[in-house]
């Protein structure tokens, strides 16, 4: 607009009138000095103050049908146009009203716990027909209980003191589960048919809408890891001895017969007067770590896990396996093959399956180095190394020092996490908008723990 | 016979540098612009310094922008800034495996992505192999980034959300392109070398690095 020639061609009072609405100011672009005025007296927002803290979050990924991701919208939507999601191929933000510090995978159900002091500490989802994760009162019919738990729900434990025990850790096999506290002992529920909740077993006993939650208190020693394989569990304590109980019939039981132990006995074999300071099982092969770094392993050798000691493909008692790859720091064990993690941070690979070396290497009795450039190390960035390394039933994940995870092998209804449905062949990278601290790996879904970044 | 030594020249240039950037620009002069594009289908990694400044967010993501936003930012510390810069390579790490149009499946992918030599070698959107932090002190900070197929502006543009994931505003004060492909700042000439006797210098002491990284990718 042409200001001049509007002030020449206006009357008097409307002249005045322009020049009072201040359109009579210098007209044009505004000069440097009033582009710094204005830009100091613009105000300052705070998104995060000095002593923002990074918030703990968990995500899950995988399948979805069982309610085992604990989103009850992928499988009732809440709008009747929506369709029911039936895989969650890439992490999605799972809500938890605690932080959480434990959690665990089981064959289409999961339970996460929190190490609080408050009243309820174990929250599961998923399958629960053999009531794996205790009785959850349906609302519709107060005497009946669910078959599926969409959302993760409180489960009920029997604690002698419950504001004062917490949970450390917890662990899920096919159809049970193993909590371990700090004062408490362990406690089981679950289908008990092969005797691996530790207590006998009831002939004809009906396992869905059960209220029982048995407790273990009698182990040498404080137990400091559960783990449960497919139908067996395995409890290991400070003094660094191992109980089993459950099925044996492939000697994952390790105690010297191939029958079914429904009490917690101790393990002897090569592990016998060894510190283990790691126990690892989900299908139905076993391995432990000893504070020297040996790795011992027994039970199924199908798939040539424990061929570099003997041909047998049950293997009932632990046998020290002699690997020449340094001392190792943490064994992993999934259904047909292992991994473990030395103290460099390498991670090695033997037994049957996609491995993580390639489509060629499908079988291997003795270890195999993951080439560590696959995990982002190079000459950029020298430092890296895997901290963590965990299986579930065909797949593999590590974590690195910096918090990537980084996983591989069948991609069973879009368990990996990559966004894609194919099967990966060596680690790859799972985008996750944080940093991982921790994962847990199940046959058909995952959960990770992570901490925000800012 | 009497004139000047060269009449016309033909000059071609190699990857763009815009207005506000600075630092090495590859020319081609007569027969080396057939070298520009050989060069180009390299798909070789640039290598830029780039500054940015904490606590403001403008339109066009550089200092010289109207202002959007100010916001506070002394709760940003080193670890931080890192930990999103793993982030960002980790993402585009993936990125680089995608677009190079290789088979996960096939052994020579496995092969390839154990060497690092997985690239892509075709049109692809910016990819960032590397990022490093040179230097950290609120508000500025200085990184190191190794990219390809990018543009300045997508830099500036990666500048500012890097400030939205610290939960703050960034914008960036400089970038410098230190490297493109074989050529570095040591080989550049700087103004007052514009003259034809460094050209044609210039020109002989990068001769053998250009012949044996085209002959290394092309074959």
């Amino acid at each position: 607009r042409d200001g001049g020639g509007l002030r020449g061609a206006m009357a008097g009072p409307a002249r005045r009138l322009l020049l009072r609405r201040g359109l009579g100011a210098a007209a044009g672009p505004p000069s440097t000095r009033q582009l710094r005025e204005a830009e100091e007296a613009a105000p300052v927002f705070q998104y995060a103050g000095k002593a923002a803290k990074r918030k703990d979050r968990v995500f899950v990924w995988g399948f979805s049908y069982s309610g085992a991701l604990g989103v009850p919208s992928f499988v009732r939507p809440d709008a009747g146009w929506k369709k029911p999601r039936r895989i969650q191929p890439t992490p999605y933000r799972l809500e938890t009203e605690e932080k959480i510090s434990s959690a665990a995978c089981g064959y289409g159900f999961t339970l996460l716990a929190s190490n609080t002091r408050d009243i309820t500490k174990v929250w599961g989802m998923g399958l629960n027909k053999d009531s794996q994760l205790g009785f959850q009162r349906s609302r519709r019919d107060q005497t009946k209980g669910y078959e599926y738990v969409l959302e993760p729900s409180p489960i009920p434990l029997p604690l002698e003191k419950p504001q004062q025990t917490r949970v450390l850790q917890v662990s899920c096999g096919r159809a049970h589960s193993l909590v371990l506290t700090d004062s408490e002992g362990v406690f089981t529920m679950g289908n008990n048919s092969y005797g691996q909740c530790g207590r006998k077993v009831v002939e004809d006993e009906i396992y869905s809408e059960s209220h029982l939650i048995h407790q273990l208190k009698e182990f040498d020693s404080r137990v400091v890891q559960v783990v449960c394989g497919q139908d067996h569990s395995l409890f290991r304590t400070k003094k660094g001895t191992v109980y089993a109980c459950g099925w044996g019939a492939d000697g994952q039981t390790g105690l010297g017969h191939y029958n079914i132990t429904s009490v917690p006995t101790k393990l002897c074999g090569d592990i016998a007067g060894v510190n283990i300071i790691q126990v690892s099982s989900y299908g139905d092969c076993c391995l432990a770590v000893s504070d020297e770094g040996d790795v011992f392993g027994w039970g199924n050798s199908e798939y040539l896990q424990l061929a570099s000691v003997t041909e047998t493909t049950q293997v009932n008692v632990p046998r020290h396996l002699p690997f020449k790859i340094g001392k190792v720091k943490e064994a992993a064990c999934g259904g047909t093959g292992n991994a473990v993690l030395t103290e460099e941070g390498n991670v090695f690979v033997w037994g049957y399956g996609i491995l993580g070396k390639g489509p060629n290497l499908t079988e291997s009795a003795v270890p195999e180095m993951i080439p560590p450039s696959l995990f982002g190390c190079s000459d950029f960035s020298p430092d890296i190394r895997v901290a963590r390394v965990r299986c579930g039933l065909s797949q593999f994940a590590a974590v690195t020092n910096r918090g990537e995870l980084f996983v591989w092998g069948k991609n069973l209804r879009g368990c990996l996490g990559t966004g894609r449905m194919e099967d990966q062949y060596f680690p790859w990278r799972v985008t996750v908008p944080g940093e991982v601290m921790d994962v847990a790996c199940g046959v058909d879904h995952m959960v990770s723990m992570v901490r925000s970044f800012t | 016979v009497r004139g000047p030594r060269f009449r016309k020249l033909k000059i071609g240039a190699g990857h763009r540098l815009d207005v506000k950037a600075s630092g090495v620009f590859v020319l081609g002069i007569g027969h080396g612009n057939k070298l520009l594009t050989d060069l180009h289908n390299c798909h070789l990694t640039k290598v830029y310094t780039v500054g940015g400044l904490f606590g403001k967010a403008t339109d066009d993501f550089s200092d010289t922008g109207n202002l959007v936003e100010k916001t506070t930012f002394d709760h940003i510390t080193r670890e931080n800034l890192e930990r999103i810069l793993a982030v960002i390579q980790g993402t585009n790490q993936k990125a680089l495996l995608m677009y190079s149009n290789i088979d996960m499946k096939t052994q020579e992918a496995y092969e390839l992505a154990v060497k690092g030599l997985i690239r892509p070698m075709g049109k692809s959107p910016p990819i960032i192999t590397a990022v490093r932090c040179l230097q950290f002190a609120l508000p500025e900070f200085q990184l190191e980034i190794h990219c390809l197929h990018e543009t300045q502006q997508y830099l500036r543009k990666m500048v500012h959300e890097i400030g939205l994931e610290l939960k703050s505003s960034a914008v960036c004060t400089q970038v410098r392109r230190t490297r493109d492909g074989v050529f570095t700042v040591g080989d550049a000439l700087p103004r007052t070398r514009w003259n034809l006797r460094s050209i044609q210098e210039a020109i002989q002491n990068c001769q053998l690095k250009v012949e044996t990284e085209l002959e290394r990718t092309l074959g």
